[in-house]
Parts: C-alpha cells; structure tokens; sequence
C-alpha cells in the first residue's frame, strides 16, 4: 500500500507542476491589478499550439518549441493586457467590467482557435528520449518526463520567487501590489510592472503548457478551460497574491486529483472536478482567504 | 384612466402582433422568434441577479440544467423512462401537464440555487464569481455521471413539444411585467441599495443576505421557466446543454444590452440573435465566386467576444447605459419626459 502510494505521488508530480505553474501566473496578475485573468487558460493554450505547430509541421527540435510556446503564450499574454486590459483600466472601469472583457477574451480565443484548428483532440509530439519508464529495485514505475517536468518547474519556481524577492524590479513589483499610488510617488513605474507580471505569468504558462502536453500527450482549443481554472483555484487556495503559496497549492491540487482517482473505485474517477471544486469550497469556507498567509500582494 | 387604456391599447397591439407572427412568418422564423422570447426570459431572470442586484452568478447554467432535467423527466412518456433510466418507480410513472411541470422546474431551479449558493455568499467579489462557476462544473459533471437519473452524456430525446409562440410570449410580457413592478417596489429599490453599497444598505436597515437570497431565487426561477421553454422547443437535454458557451452567451447579451436595466437584455438578446443568424453562413462554409470558404465553427462565439470586449471599453454599462429604453425615447412610448430624479 505503501509502496502504491508512492506511486500516485510519483504520478502527481507532473500535474501538480503544470498547476503550480498556471497558478503562478494568476497569483501574480491579481496580486498586481487585483484582476482575475480569466483569458490565463487561453495563453495556455495557445502556448501549447505555438510548440505543436512548430514541432510538428516545421519539424525542430523540442527546445525550440519550447521556445515557442513560451514567446506566443508572452506574446498573447501581452497582447491581452495591452488592448483588453489597459483601455479598460484607463476608463476606470469597475472590477466587474474588466471581468467580462477578460471572460469574453478567454471565450474569443478559445473559438478561435477552434474556427482555425477544429476541436478535435491533437496529439502532441513527444520526444522518445523523454519518454521512458525506469523501473526502481522496489518496483516503482518512473516515467522520465516526469522528473523533467519536476525539476524543470522546480528550478522556475525558485527563479521566480528569487527574482520576486531580491531583484529590483521584484522589489518594484511587491511595492506596486502593496500600493499602487505609494509605487507611483517613489518612482516606480507602474506600467511597465504590470507589463512585467503579465510576460512573467504568460511565460509560465507557456512552460506549463509543453508539460501538459509531454505529460498527457494531447491539446485541443478547450484544454485551458479545466487546466486554467484548476490552477485558479491553486491560486485561491495559496493564499492569492502569495507566489510560493500558489506553487505548493498547485501540487496540493494536484495531488489531490491523483489520489482522489487512485484510491476510490474507479467509478468514481469522472466525479474528478467535481471533488476538486468541493474540495476549494470546504477550504474557502474554513480559511476564506486560502491555505497560506491571508494577504492580496507578493511576497 | 388614460394611462389605463394606453396600457390596453399596448397588450392588445402585442398579442395582435404575435397572432400575426403565428400566421404569417414561416416556420423557421417562427422557430427563431421563439428562441429569442424563451432567451429573452432567461437573460432577463439572470439580469435580476448580476444586473440589478450586482452579484455577478455564472451559476445559471447548472441551476437552469436542473430545472430542465426536472421538466424532462416530469413529462418524458412513461415508456422512455422505462426504457433508458433506473428510476424510482414514483418517478418513472408521473407524469404531469405542461404548466405545473414548468413551475416544479422553476421551483427546483430556485432551490438548488439557494442550496448551492449559500455558501458561496461568505465569499464576495471575484471569488464569488469563481464559486458560482463550481456551480456550473459540478452539475454539469454529475449529470454526466450519475447515469440513472439523467441518462449520462446522451442525454434525454424525445421530450414532448409543448412551447409555442404563445407561452413563450405570454410569459414574457407576465414576467416583464412583474420585474417591472418589483423593481419600482419596496424590494426592488433594497436589491439596487445592496448593488450600490453593501454596508450602506446594512446600516439602512436592509437584510442584504435575505435579499441577496431572495434576488437569487426570483432569478433562478425565472430562468428556470426559461430552461424547461428551452426543453419542450429544442426537444432534448444533455448535460452540456447550459455548458459556458451558454452562460457565456447570455453574459454578453445582458452586458451588450446593458445591465441593471428591463429592455437591456431584450435588446441584447436580440443584437445576438440577429447577428448569430447573419453569421451562420460564414460559420456553415459558403461558395463564392467560384472560391469554397471553408466551414468555421466558432465564428458567432469570436464575434461575439469581440463585440463584447469594444462594448466593455467603450461603454461598461452596455448600450442602455443604465436607462431604460422608454427613458431614452419618451416621445415614441407616449411618455412625458421627466425631469432626471
């Protein structure tokens, strides 16, 4: 039993990083505008077409269609925040507005690349040097990719939480998402550090969307819908506007959704999203402000 | 008195109009005039709650799947429930008429809002939105999965046709009218006071969770009455029905038209309408000059977005812009202009 245990955490790992991953970049953007990104699961997405398309039908190597997925998710997510954003902000518009703006992009997106590409499913090229299963003495099964992901997400999310807690901009940026006008009166510009957060978690989605396809092996325009709102609720539940909180989060859910199939009866594995919305309401309902740290800015 | 007998004038010009419609339009229009009442009465229902009382739901469209599972299976024919679904055998042998099966529909719709909303009102602001949204997805999942109820992914056929021009219209203008009225009422003005300001309508003496619920539960039933329409006109239901293309749809009607206002969400509703059925062709592929475009599913969903998002930024409140549309337009109603309030 044990030893199955390991297992489902050993499989939790890639899912939880592709989590932890998108959490990031929601927890980043509402720590800064106090805006849900509802068009994050989008820029995911689209992170995922750039690699597949590049990989697929240019045939290069996997590195640069990593590169790929990681310039078109930041591209897209720049593009989001430059025209959708920014014109209604600038209007003062309430939290609401934006809102729907920002749920209309995600819809828009999403069909179309639907219109463009069909909803079928797709499958994502994976390298076979990736793709091989070790077995341990103990009788453990280990797929190689996963340790990737791991160590990829791993490193990224160390990165990240040093660039957010040591460098310059990471300093401007906590300041902005403690108070806006304060930033202002000591010279940060703003702008350019929403711009920032908005490269930074669209980039992050773009890794994360490569190891949602290595991991699962498929993509279709509507993979950002569930992907994109389980990381939300990571977000939620880390504590929003904590970074390190919505990376643990995300394994948590993550974990969570492997054992929640790996140990009921196997006809209870559809009743997956449903167990994980009860699971963000049981939780905001005892701790509303989520798991780590109740606060609304980076630290 | 002459109030009255314009009033008069004005319900008989609309059951003229719609005899009219009856006789006259073909059947596809005809079809497509009724989608957009029963439409008309869901986004108005929604827009009691996310346009007048400001608490934005995406949680209509798993309170609509409800009802509309509950009017399915309260008029399915006997034999069908037999056939496809393990039901308990109360349930497999009742079948009730149309009317009183469209109001448990809207009474269940109403109850399962208030139950799995209740704990969502701890939460305000976007993590609300993001809470009525769990709405949509667990019932949406559980009507996937819990196959002797609801027959899983297929869904229920064969539902017997009972909309017409008339329920459909008839409603409308009964239900118009009664939000018209409970928005001029005592209620109504509290629902805009806790849009407003929360604390403000506390420290006023308002109970703003009892009118919170209360604004939940006029509204979900209200779409629920809209989602058994939606059921007796398209004939089915499958638990993607009131997916979050649908909710999605119906935000955009009601924030196109303008929200926390009557006519905002008929005109949206109607601007959505018009423009999906000019889209169609584009989405369907079409032969021009010689040249094939080909099909391209999702084009009415990428147009509307886009519309969405211009109205957005230019014009929050939507087209209405928080008046009604007699306001805009006094002299065409017969209204005298008032001075602003």
């Amino acid at each position: 039993m044990d030893l199955y245990l390991l297992q489902q955490v050993i499989n939790a790992l890639s899912y939880g990083s592709i989590l932890a991953l998108l959490a990031i970049g929601y927890t980043m953007i509402y720590g800064i505008l106090g805006l849900i990104n509802f068009a994050h699961g989008e820029i995911f997405m689209i992170g995922a077409f750039c690699a597949y398309l590049l990989i697929t039908f240019v045939g290069s190597p996997f590195i640069l269609g990593i590169a790929a997925a990681v310039g078109g998710a930041m591209l897209i997510g720049l593009f989001i925040e430059r025209f959708i954003y920014r014109p209604c902000l600038n209007r003062n518009a309430e939290v609401l507005t934006v809102f729907i703006a920002s749920f209309g992009a995600s819809l828009g997106f999403r069909n179309l690349m639907t219109m463009i590409y069909g909803d079928g499913r797709r499958a994502f090229p994976i390298p076979p040097q990736l793709d091989q299963i070790l077995v341990t003495e103990s009788g453990l099964f280990i797929n190689t990719k996963d340790i990737w992901i791991f160590g990829v997400t791993l490193i990224l999310l160390i990165a990240v939480s040093c660039f957010i807690k040591f460098s310059r901009l990471g300093v401007a940026m906590r300041a902005v998402a403690y108070n806006a006008n304060a930033a202002r009166l000591v010279g940060v510009n703003s702008r350019v550090i929403v711009t920032l957060a908005f490269a930074i978690g669209s980039a992050l989605a773009g890794v994360s969307a490569v190891a949602y396809g290595t991991s699962f092996g498929i993509l279709n325009p509507s993979m950002g819908y569930l992907a994109g709102l389980n990381g939300f609720i990571a977000a939620v539940l880390g504590g929003i506007g904590n970074v390190p909180g919505a990376a643990i989060a995300g394994f948590i859910i993550g974990l969570g959704e492997v054992l929640f199939v790996g140990l009921l009866p196997p006809s209870w594995s559809a009743i997956r999203p449903t167990f994980v919305w009860i699971l963000l309401f049981i939780i905001l309902f005892i701790k509303p402000s989520g798991l780590f740290r109740p606060n609304i800015r980076i630290e | 008195m002459n109030g009255k007998i314009k009033f008069l004038i004005g319900i008989i010009v609309y059951f003229a109009l719609l005899w009219l419609a009856q006789n006259f339009l073909r059947d596809y229009h005809l079809r497509l005039l009724i989608q957009f009442g029963l439409t008309a009465i869901v986004a108005l229902g929604v827009n009691l709650t996310n346009g007048y009382t400001n608490i934005f739901s995406l949680g209509f469209g798993g309170t609509m799947l409800v009802a509309g599972y509950t009017t399915a299976l309260l008029t399915l024919p006997v034999e069908y429930k037999a056939q496809f679904l393990q039901l308990p055998l109360w349930l497999e042998q009742l079948s009730v008429p149309f009317p009183l099966a469209m109001l448990i529909a809207g009474c269940l719709g109403m109850l399962a809002s208030i139950i799995l909303l209740l704990p969502a009102f701890r939460l305000r602001g976007q993590y609300f939105i993001l809470a009525s949204m769990g709405i949509n997805i667990v019932v949406e999942n559980l009507a996937e999965n819990v196959r002797w109820l609801t027959h899983g992914n297929i869904g229920l056929r064969g539902i017997p046709m009972y909309t017409n021009i008339w329920w459909v219209f008839g409603l409308l203008a009964i239900i118009f009218y009664c939000l018209h009225r409970l928005m001029q009422s005592k209620h109504g003005r509290a629902l805009v006071v806790i849009s407003k300001d929360q604390e403000l309508a506390g420290v006023m003496g308002i109970n703003v969770v009892r009118y919170k619920v209360l604004s939940f539960a006029v509204g979900s039933f209200i779409s629920g009455i809209g989602a058994a329409l939606w059921c007796h006109q398209v004939l089915m239901i499958n638990p993607k029905a009131f997916s979050l293309l649908y909710v999605f749809q119906l935000v955009a009607m009601i924030a196109i038209g303008g929200t926390g206002t009557l006519s905002g969400p008929i005109i949206g509703a109607a601007i959505l309408m018009i423009g999906t059925e000019l889209i169609m062709p584009l989405q369907e592929g079409f032969t021009l000059f010689g040249m094939t475009i080909p099909p391209a599913f999702g084009a009415i969903n990428v147009f509307t977005a886009i519309l969405l998002i211009i109205i957005m930024i230019f014009r929050p409140k939507g087209l209405m812009n928080g008046k009604e549309l007699w306001e805009h337009f006094p002299r065409l109603f017969g209204l005298k202009k008032q001075s602003s309030s």
